[in-house]
């Protein structure tokens, strides 16, 4: 009965594995194979990319529903999220409306029902493809650090302000050091764990449940497992738009802290 | 008690245990904010924003454990 049990539950789980669309022999390590998350994020940047250029082709005075659209979220990355760097921020605008818009359709991508040979699958459900979102923020927060205050400037900034006695100070800043770049180092982890499991979290709470529909045929599990479902899928959506929220506005105050660092 | 059934046993008792902290954490939190929010209403929008920073933080924790147990589970 055990050993029943685990097998429909973990087959529905096999949901989440990616589907090889075109295999390309692998070059070293490296697995350069066409699947479905590939795809799905191609999709996503397709999207992203086509919806922003038709609306700047189209610009008029009296904006249609598309153009209004684009206006709230330029409007939401300039004014709510990068604002808050101030006058220095303006030029981030960019990068973060690609994130919170690229990160929010490839969330929502994956909860739209596909095709057998095209399955379902959402691209922030894999750990590579956040932390090579959260590896541009870092590698953009560190740039900023040392181009606007310098190598000794940036460096400097992690440790204690000068007019410490010597004897303190080199034993202290020896802490203060390793502990701020284990903390640099910990963030793009944090970011990209954070988007990662919160996307993968609600998939697999979804699939065990119509793991559980499957497996026992009755209406006593199928009633309330199916509702279950189509809250967890609502309350999909809402995770979708927040942690696309979470994840641009934490970039922001890595980069603002890079900016103002030492202040 | 063999090796695999002490990993299922330490999957499963390890993500219940993250959840502890950091939900008595995002509770305390947004009692916080709503109590925040009820005092000063005009400030709601920065409160919230700053009730969803911390939210994300503290969620990260049991996050982590999330990501260790999925490991425990399907890799180790």
């Amino acid at each position: 009965m055990a050993a029943e049990v685990t097998s429909k539950v973990v087959e529905s789980l096999q949901e989440l594995n990616v589907q090889t669309i075109v295999r390309i022999p692998k070059v070293g390590p490296f697995d350069f194979s066409i699947t479905n998350a590939v795809i799905y994020l191609w999709v996503s940047a397709a999207v992203v990319f086509l919806f922003f250029f038709i609306v700047s082709r189209r610009l008029r005075k009296e904006p249609d529903s598309l153009q209004t659209l684009a206006e709230i979220l330029i409007g939401f990355a300039t004014g709510h999220l990068t604002g808050q760097i101030g006058e220095k921020g303006r030029k981030y605008y960019y990068l973060i409306l690609t994130i919170f818009v690229f990160i929010l359709t490839t969330n929502l991508i994956g909860l739209i029902p596909k095709p057998e040979v095209l399955k379902p699958y959402t691209p922030t459900a894999n750990i590579n493809v956040t932390f090579g979102m959260a590896i541009v923020v870092f590698l953009m927060t560190q740039y900023q650090g040392f181009r606007r205050h310098g190598v000794r400037g940036y460096l400097g900034s992690w440790l204690l302000p000068p007019g410490v006695p010597r004897v303190l100070a080199v034993p202290l800043n020896g802490i203060f050091f390793t502990v701020h770049v284990v903390g640099e180092l910990f963030r793009p982890l944090s970011l990209s764990v954070r988007l990662f499991g919160n996307t993968i979290a609600g998939h697999l709470v979804i699939l065990v449940m119509l793991g559980l529909i499957l497996q026992f045929a009755s209406a006593i599990v199928i009633i309330p497992a199916a509702l279950f479902v189509v809250i967890m899928t609502a309350f999909e959506i809402f995770v979708a738009f927040i942690q696309a929220y979470i994840f641009s506005l934490l970039s922001v105050i890595y980069i603002e802290g890079a900016i103002y660092a030492g202040h | 008690m063999d090796a695999a059934t002490a990993t299922k046993l330490a999957a499963g008792l390890g993500m219940g245990l993250a959840t502890l902290g950091p939900g008595i954490g995002i509770g305390y939190l947004t009692g916080r904010a709503a109590e925040a929010i009820a005092r000063q209403p005009e400030a709601s929008g920065d409160i919230r924003t700053a009730m969803i920073i911390g939210a994300g933080m503290t969620e990260a924790l049991a996050l982590y454990a999330f990501v260790i147990a999925i490991i425990l589970l399907f890799v180790a």
